[in-house]
């Protein structure tokens, strides 16, 4: 009992340090500090449409951070839920733009399964380049994605783009590959039941599937898992591909129900943000729900903040950056045992 | 154009487009021989750019605005330091969290200096430094001898980082400290204060390579103006082998393909150049791919010290 309270406490000076942080930087700017404030939470919490906005936001994240919690479970470092992400949108678009005529019933399916497919071979890559030849998954798989923004480059302006615009883009996608519109005058679509549905599934995959189990046995001990049978670059090769194959899903939750076309810059860094929704949330599914809707509300805040009172939305980076540092020193007692394993 | 001339411009550019690596990857190199794994290169250059820019804009001084790059990526690097050492954290994971903070600290400081402006505030470049003699030789003069003071101070400090690695005690027990710390500290070695002094140099030298984008090549500072050049950075201290010389041709192999797509990409080809912009990318890959079976890190890379712990 006593140790849960210490956690407590330690959790609160973490939340409150973090807050000090930020109220800083608010007075930094020279902002009032109640405008700020209210403005950030008005932002989220204002209107039904704001808060419909945070759910908006975290889909996507909850998506890719799944995808990077699972590459964790067995110690691969995936910073390429960007590239995946894009990977699985270039999919979607290719795919229905390729078969305009399909139904729904067999559109659907057929996206999700090729942009899961799509982002799930970009992380092959890397994987099992880790797996076999023990080269940095951290760089390589940064280093895709710069390469997959650049494809969504070149398609948009080349094979994939609108001959009717002189603009970059790809035509508007037929309606069969759009996902349903769950809250009309909201944006929320059938993404979002797509990402909680991953959630259950991860969870099943990681805690009660005997693949699961040798996942987060490898990611703790390689070598024991290695010398009791576990196919050690088996079990790292498919985390990869099921983590790339979520952020894939992203992607096309992305372009099926938000922006039905594919253009540049369809991801604000979600990738990149989704590595730290994963860390906070303790690389649980579960916790990466909640993860995933606290930063997503901390961006869309940020933003109203920015409109109101003039605070720059990088505040947001900066309280990821230092929330992730301050926990990090929390942990740093717990960490010890944790670490030995990765 | 003569074919010369276009060669020796092309070489003279690579060299250019090297420098911020060449500088962060031996800064990295001597924090990972430590065994500090330090991914936040990105973190550390960007605020050596930033802070550089900020106090060149404000001084109108080089001397000033190079020191405040150092002291910029001095603060990330010394950061990671404290959180990797004294609070054994998760190297990999506070370099990323880093990169995050620093990402957002350096454009949320520019906002607030110069709020959103449609002209990027501005500042004179340092200029080229031909050597009297020297830079008259015909092609290597233009290549080598033609350039602005961070070429040669890269040069010097690749020079006496192979000395410092190979030749000095201090490269024994750096190396040391990362092979094997619990013989280093065995042998009386302070494996904690080699590393945070590893950390030291790597801060210097990231924040160097950050200062040489703003003060040098660009004279301007835009929201991350790095772009992935601490990543790649991470690249040239694999393909380098974390040898100085080799850090140095990794980084100007990289330099050399993104001077090509510089060039390609203004060559008006029709083609799109993002085609071009993925190409030092694609280059990078393959090159890490080479390094197959053939790479060797530290034993202790990534791992924390623990003296009461066997």
């Amino acid at each position: 009992m006593k140790r849960r309270d210490d956690e407590w406490v330690s959790l609160l000076i973490v939340i409150g340090a973090t807050l000090l942080v930020a109220f800083g930087l608010i007075a930094l700017v020279g902002s009032n500090l109640m405008v700020a404030v209210s403005s950030f939470l008005r932002g989220i919490f204002g209107s039904s449409y704001a808060m419909s906005e945070v759910l908006v936001r975290a889909t996507p994240l909850m998506l890719a951070a799944l995808g990077v919690s699972i590459g964790f479970k067995t110690g691969f470092t995936n910073l390429g839920a960007e590239g995946q992400l894009y990977m699985g949108a270039i999919a979607i678009t290719a795919t229905a733009l390729v078969f305009p005529g399909l139904p729904p019933i067999v559109m659907i399916p057929l996206v999700i399964l090729v942009g899961f497919a799509a982002g799930g071979a970009w992380a092959l890559v890397p994987g099992f380049l880790k797996a076999r030849f023990s080269i940095s998954e951290v760089i390589m798989t940064i280093m895709l994605n710069y390469v997959a923004i650049n494809l969504v480059g070149i398609l948009v302006r080349t094979g994939l783009k609108d001959p009717a615009y002189p603009y970059p883009m790809s035509p508007i996608l037929p309606e069969s590959a759009n996902f349903m519109q769950l809250l009309p005058p909201t944006r929320i679509h059938a993404g979002l039941v797509m990402a909680l549905l991953m959630v259950i599934a991860v969870h099943l995959l990681v805690f009660r599937s005997r693949l699961g189990f040798e996942m987060r046995a490898v990611g703790l001990n390689g070598r024991a898992c290695h010398c009791s049978g576990i196919q050690v670059n088996r079990a790292t090769i498919l985390s990869a591909i099921a983590g790339g194959g979520l952020a894939g899903l992203a992607g096309v939750s992305e372009i099926a129900g938000l922006h039905h076309r594919l253009i540049e810059g369809i991801s604000p860094g979600f990738g990149y943000v989704a590595i730290i929704v994963a860390l906070l949330g303790k690389n649980h599914p579960f916790g990466i729900v909640f993860a995933s809707i606290g930063i997503a509300a901390l961006q869309i805040g940020s933003m109203a903040m920015q409109r109101t009172a003039g605070v720059p939305t990088s505040i947001a980076s900066i309280v990821m950056g230092a929330l992730i540092l301050f926990l990090v020193i929390r942990d740093s007692r717990q960490s010890i045992a944790i670490l030995e394993g990765v | 154009m003569e074919p010369i001339v276009v060669v020796t411009t092309f070489f003279a550019a690579s060299i250019r487009m090297a420098i911020p690596l060449a500088l962060a990857g031996l800064g990295e190199s001597i924090s990972e021989k430590s065994g500090l794994l330090n991914i936040g290169v990105e973190a550390i250059m960007l605020c050596g750019a930033f802070f550089s820019f900020m106090v060149v804009f404000s001084t109108g001084s080089f001397f000033l605005g190079i020191l405040a790059g150092m002291l910029g990526g001095l603060s990330m690097s010394m950061l990671h330091a404290l959180l990797s050492i004294r609070f054994k954290a998760n190297q990999t994971i506070v370099g990323l969290a880093q990169n995050f903070l620093a990402l957002g600290l350096t454009s949320f400081l520019f906002l607030m200096s110069f709020g959103q402006t449609t002209t990027l505030p501005s500042t004179k470049v340092l200029g080229d430094l031909p050597i009297p003699l020297l830079s008259s030789i015909p092609f290597i003069g233009q290549v080598l001898f033609s350039q602005n003071l961070f070429v040669y101070l890269t040069l010097g400090c690749m020079v006496l980082a192979h000395i410092c690695f190979y030749k000095t005690d201090f490269g024994v027990a750096l190396h040391a400290v990362g092979e094997h710390p619990i013989a280093a500290d065995t042998a009386g070695l302070q494996v904690h204060t080699i590393r945070y002094i590893a950390a030291l140099f790597n801060g210097i030298l990231g924040g160097l390579g950050g200062a040489y984008l703003t003060t040098v090549k660009l004279g301007f500072f835009q929201e991350n103006i790095t772009a992935g050049k601490g990543y790649i950075a991470l690249v040239a201290v694999i393909l380098g082998k974390r040898t100085p010389f080799g850090i140095l041709g990794a980084a100007l192999v990289i330099g050399g393909a993104e001077a090509l797509q510089i060039r390609l990409q203004t060559a008006g080809t029709g083609i799109p150049s993002q085609l071009f912009a993925m190409f030092p990318y694609l280059m990078t890959i393959a090159a890490l791919l080479l390094t197959i079976g053939s790479a060797h890190d530290p034993a202790a890379l990534g791992i924390p010290y623990d003296r009461d712990k066997r």
